[in-house]
């Protein structure tokens, strides 16, 4: 046992030395027990002390002991070692690591490299965008207090970014498998998106042969980017807008890791069927969710493209905009050449061009001058207000528009003058004078002295030769000179008035310039008149002309022989001669004894009493109401009525020649009956219809006793024919009896009936009256000739027509005469007047007495609030400032309320608005600036509401001033820079 | 949501693109078969328990087969190929594009669609010719994208095909 220790230890040989070391028995026991492990061991002994044998032993076993070693404390033991052969290896040849590592680290280090390039040019672009900003001050502040770069802190606040989709898309099919959006973001079908994306993935790699396991990093397109990720399985691309920073790459990758480690199987598998992987869009939501808050500052780039391109830019843009300036003057000095424009205002504001004023509706379009000023007519803003021009080519214009002068005139501008020339009638004359007057003070001259006025010479020959037909009228002279007319003669005074001649002619009586003599026309029939005149002849006396001699003839009393003896004889020599020899002398009971015996000789009356008693005459008597009237037949018998003192009694006269009187107004006897006395006896004889007869028979019964008889057998029964006539009697009587209307004959032949007469236009239509009538009007053949009524009714609707009275007047008929009542403006009574004096000629009666003249008090109060309302402007301005707008409301308003009170009073009432100037600037200026203020009123006013027709303008530039201006001041008179109102009723 | 890739192929003017052209979705204009030569489209097959989306890439149709781009057949479950049934050398360059697939992918379902039906005067397949590739198991349609005729019975023939 020593010995087996001892070999087994050699520190035992030398503790065990007792024992005999050559015990052969000894050494086989040993063999028989332990030989087997001595060798063993020896072997093993061996292999622990051969360092070649153990590196062998270990080597087979190292691999295994590696992998079954703990790995931390493994990598902790092999971590010097390792990086000491890698140094060792480096420093021997470092291309020998570089060529091992090269395939491993190449794609990763391009792909950071690049990210970090971008990264810089990110932060490189955000610094110079804010160096100089606030917020660039503000975050320098941060960056130095967080003590972070000022880059980091500029992209931590400025990047604006959102990731709008999310596609997971199979690789293999490009089939899409999860979709996320985030809000509101919107595109098309996402299935046909994510299946075109990788469409251009596989046509870029097939295009470029490029190899590499990845796909399409970014595409960018404007604002939007798509960044992909690709993983083994399927590619996850985001599609962001704005600019979001590099590290989102990160976190895309992240998303797609994590979706490839949880549904790896599944993402292999797919086969376009999405439910099989259910929990892939929530991961997705994570990359949209990501989204960046929006920051107010947007714009990256902008202050490096304004620092690069500001010099260029300001450059180039004071260039153009100095070109289109110089254009836009261009244009706005060929605006301002243009007669009938007025340039109020202009300006360039934003690279467009503003330019307000004034033009006349005449002239040029101020558009159409822009071709050829090369300043683009889209950017042109023009407020263009119309007025009229007071240019003389622009009057022209509107004087021949609205004057429409006759052929025979012509209108040319002379001098800045408008001069017409030629003939023309007084009317047209008359309205070229009124517009003339109408022209404003800044108007041209109106120059009408070249017409001469044609029809008013040709109206004085007519006037002319109807006087000369008038007897008592001489006309020696005549002759017209300066469109005067002259005119001398003799008249009588009992002919007619050549003045009164004049009315209905037209001829200007102002122009007439008479000289009439008077004289006593010895012809008879003005003799006689003055006879007549001066003697006033009883009824019983009658004068007339007989061959040139005045007879008179009757009975008169002694005095009236007497003066008519004494005119006989005063009657000149060359006079005719005037003979009263046929005149009797009676004494006034003479004249009451012929009286009475006219009185006994009239049938109804029976004088009973007749006395003379003191000079009075006294008589007494029966008369039938049908009989004459004793106190007409006094008249001509030259018995003094006063003194007669009648007393008569009333009676039915049974004396035939009464009963038949009464017989006639009771039957209306018709033409074809006739009613006569017949020894006592009353007889009707002719043709008469039925009804006729049978009131007749009536009659004939009711006659009382003692009457006379009446006898109408012999009256024949015509009823039908007379029937019909009987109808049209009773027609053509309705006619007769209609105003207006005046039947001068009438017949019924054959069965027709014919009727001509006169009528008025104004009276009922005949034909309308036949009906109701039983007349058959294709029966009726009717011949009227129209003529002018004298009746009152049709005066006054003639005067209706022609006056057109205002609705203050009334019209009406009181007793034949035409009264006029109610109030008229002057110019109207006098038109009445006028009417008044046609129709007295004719015997018509226009009593124009209760007519007054309008009162206008209660319109003076608003026409003296209108004219003392001034409108105001800027200097130089047309256009009154907003401050006016009160003032135009309120003056319109008031404006057409006095427009309207007027026209109810039946006048009309036209407003002038005159514009006025200060006396800065030149004269002509003024008057046109002035003008133009009226104008733009005028517009104004317009548009308000008042009727444009009411509102007449003139400019009246300085000369009309409401202060008066200092010669010395500079600026002008404010006050006087206005436009006032006056109002006139015409 | 089941989506399936098909691919259509023919050769030059066989009218793939007027057939999909009325009775698909589309949002993409054919700018893009001249530019990325391919275009896609979306055909929806609706049957009583499902709905299938046929995403439709038609590719752009040339007679030479070597710059067909197979890349873009990868993933697809289907074919549609089309042919000019008045131009008989369209259906060789149809089977010749199907067996390049079949080489690239392995085997897929197809249909094989004979277009412009309508022109019945220039018609130059004869009824043998269709009857002998019937035999074969294909499935064989008629269409005509002017009138539409079984346009529609052939995306829903494809789709259940692809489905299953």
């Amino acid at each position: 046992m020593v010995e087996i220790a001892r070999n087994v230890d050699p520190d035992n040989h030398a503790l065990y030395e007792g024992v005999p070391a050559a015990d052969h028995r000894l050494e086989m026991l040993r063999q028989l027990l332990v030989g087997g492990e001595i060798s063993e061991l020896s072997r093993v002994t061996h292999l622990l002390d051969e360092p070649e044998q153990l590196a062998t032993a270990v080597g087979n076993v190292l691999p295994e002991a590696t992998a079954r070693a703990s790995h931390a404390q493994l990598g902790e033991a092999l971590a010097p070692a390792v990086e000491r052969a890698a140094q060792r290896s480096i420093q021997k040849n470092p291309n020998t690591l570089t060529d091992i590592l090269y395939p491993v680290f190449l794609p990763a280090i391009r792909k950071s490299i690049g990210e970090k390039i971008d990264q810089t040019f990110q932060s490189l672009n955000e610094s110079l965008r804010h160096i100089f900003t606030w917020h660039g001050l503000k975050w320098r502040f941060e960056a130095w207090r967080t003590g972070t770069s000022f880059s980091a802190v500029v992209l931590k606040h400025s990047l604006v970014y959102r990731v709008e989709h999310v596609f997971l898309i199979s690789r293999a099919s490009g089939l899409l498998i999860a979709h996320v959006t985030s809000q509101d973001a919107t595109s098309e079908d996402p299935q046909l998106i994510s299946s075109m994306l990788s469409a251009i993935q596989d046509f870029v790699k097939d295009s470029f042969k490029e190899k590499e396991n990845s796909g399409l990093d970014t595409i960018r397109f404007g604002e939007l980017r798509l960044w992909s990720e690709v993983g083994q399985f399927a590619t996850l691309v985001a599609v962001i807008r704005g600019n979001p920073p590099e590290e989102l790459h990160e976190v895309i990758r992240d998303v797609l890791l994590r979706i490839h480690q949880e549904s790896s199987r599944a993402l292999e598998r797919f086969d376009g069927d999405s439910s099989q992987l259910p929990g892939v869009e929530t991961q997705l939501q994570t990359c949209v969710e990501l989204q960046h808050r929006d920051s107010k500052e947007g714009f990256p780039w902008l202050v490096l493209t304004a620092v690069l391109l500001v010099l260029i830019v300001a450059g180039g843009w004071s260039f153009l905009s100095w070109q289109s300036a110089h254009r836009w003057q261009t244009y706005l000095s060929r605006l301002a050449a243009q007669p009938g424009i007025v340039i109020s205002d202009q300006e360039i504001r934003g690279g467009d061009f503003y330019v307000a004023g004034l033009r006349d509706p005449l002239a040029a379009d101020p558009r159409s001058l822009l071709p050829g000023t090369e300043v683009d007519p889209a950017r042109v803003h023009s407020n263009w207000q119309f007025y009229q021009s007071l240019e003389p080519q622009f009057v022209l214009k509107r004087l021949s528009a609205s004057l429409a002068p006759p052929d025979s005139v012509r209108l040319s501008v002379v001098d800045g003058r408008i001069v017409a020339e030629g003939d023309a009638t007084t009317t047209w004359i008359d309205r070229a004078r009124a517009a003339a007057q109408q022209l404003s003070a800044g108007g041209p001259v109106f120059d009408i002295s070249g017409v001469r006025d044609v029809s008013a010479e040709e109206r004085w020959q007519a006037y002319v030769s109807q006087l000369e037909t008038q007897p008592g009228i001489i006309v020696a002279d005549h002759n017209v000179r300066d469109g005067q007319f002259y005119i001398t003669g003799l008249r009588d005074p009992l002919a007619a008035d050549p003045r009164s001649l004049l009315a209905g002619t037209q001829v200007d009586p102002a122009r007439v310039h008479a000289s009439w003599q008077f004289y006593q026309s010895l012809e008879p029939q003005f003799v006689l008149k003055r006879l007549t005149a001066s003697l006033a002849p009883p009824d019983s006396v009658r004068l007339s002309v007989v061959n040139d001699r005045i007879v008179a003839a009757g009975v008169a009393t002694t005095a009236w022989i007497n003066r008519a003896r004494a005119a006989a004889q005063q009657l000149s020599a060359g006079g005719p001669v005037f003979d009263i020899s046929g005149v009797r002398d009676v004494s006034p009971e003479e004249r009451w004894q012929a009286y009475v015996s006219r009185l006994e000789a009239q049938p109804g009356i029976v004088v009973a009493q007749q006395n003379v008693r003191d000079g009075q005459f006294y008589i007494a008597g029966l008369r039938d109401p049908l009989a004459v009237d004793p106190q007409s037949l006094l008249s001509g018998t030259q018995v003094d009525p006063a003194r007669v003192h009648a007393s008569w009694q009333f009676y039915q006269s049974l004396e035939p020649q009464f009963v038949l009187k009464r017989l006639t107004a009771s039957l209306y006897p018709m033409d074809k009956v006739r009613l006569s006395i017949v020894k006592g006896r009353i007889v009707a004889e002719g043709e008469a219809p039925d009804t006729w007869i049978d009131r007749a028979r009536v009659a004939a019964r009711q006659l009382s006793e003692g009457g006379p008889e009446f006898d109408i057998s012999k009256v024949r029964d015509v009823s039908p024919d007379a029937r019909a006539a009987e109808h049209w009697q009773y027609y053509v009587s309705r006619l007769e009896a209609e105003p207006g209307i005046i039947v001068a004959q009438q017949s019924a032949r054959g069965g027709d009936f014919y009727i001509s007469g006169l009528r008025d236009p104004l009276a009922v239509d005949p034909k309308a009256l036949l009906s109701g009538t039983q007349v058959d009007p294709a029966r009726v053949h009717s011949q009227w000739q129209f003529y002018q009524s004298l009746d009152p009714k049709f005066v006054v609707k003639r005067l209706t027509a022609s006056l057109s009275p205002p609705k203050s007047v009334r019209l009406s008929i009181v007793q034949g005469r035409i009264v006029v009542v109610g109030e008229a403006p002057a110019g109207w009574i006098s038109r009445a007047r006028a009417a008044a004096d046609q129709l007295s000629a004719d015997g018509v009666v226009l009593d124009l007495s209760q007519l007054s003249e309008l009162n206008l008090a209660e319109l003076n109060q608003l026409r003296e609030a209108i004219q003392t309302t001034d409108i105001f402007f800027s200097s130089g301005r047309v256009v009154p400032g907003p401050e006016q707008t009160p003032v135009l409301d309120r003056l319109a308003d008031q404006l057409k309320e006095f427009a309207e009170n007027a026209h109810k009073a039946g006048v009309t009432a036209r407003f002038m608005l005159t514009g006025h100037s200060d006396t800065t600037g030149r004269e002509t200026a003024n008057a046109s600036i002035s003008a133009a203020r009226a104008e733009t009123v005028r517009a104004l006013l317009n548009k308000r509401g008042v009727t444009p027709e009411l509102l007449q303008v003139r400019g009246a530039g300085t000369f009309e001033p409401a202060v008066p201006e200092n010669e010395n001041s500079r600026t002008g008179n404010s006050t006087n820079r206005r436009v006032s109102v006056t109002v006139n009723l015409e | 949501m089941l989506q399936k890739k098909i691919c259509m192929l023919g050769g030059f003017a066989v009218g793939k693109t007027s057939l999909v052209r009325r009775f698909v979705q589309s949002i993409f204009s054919e700018n893009y078969l001249t530019t990325v030569g391919v275009k896609i489209d979306k055909k929806s097959v609706a049957f009583p328990d499902k709905t299938v989306d046929l995403i439709l890439w038609d590719l752009a149709g040339e007679d030479d087969i070597g710059s067909f781009r197979v890349s873009y057949v990868r993933g697809a479950t289907g074919l549609v190929l089309v042919a000019d049934g008045t131009r008989p050398a369209t259906l060789a360059v149809a089977l010749t594009l199907r067996e390049r697939c079949e080489a690239e992918f392995g085997a897929m379902p197809f249909i094989l669609l004979f277009n412009k039906s309508d022109l019945t005067d220039r018609w130059a397949i004869s009824e043998g010719e269709i009857d002998e590739l019937k035999q074969r198991g294909w499935q064989i349609y008629l269409t005509s994208a002017l009138s539409g005729e079984h346009v529609d019975d052939a995306f829903r023939q494809l789709a259940s095909m692809v489905a299953n």
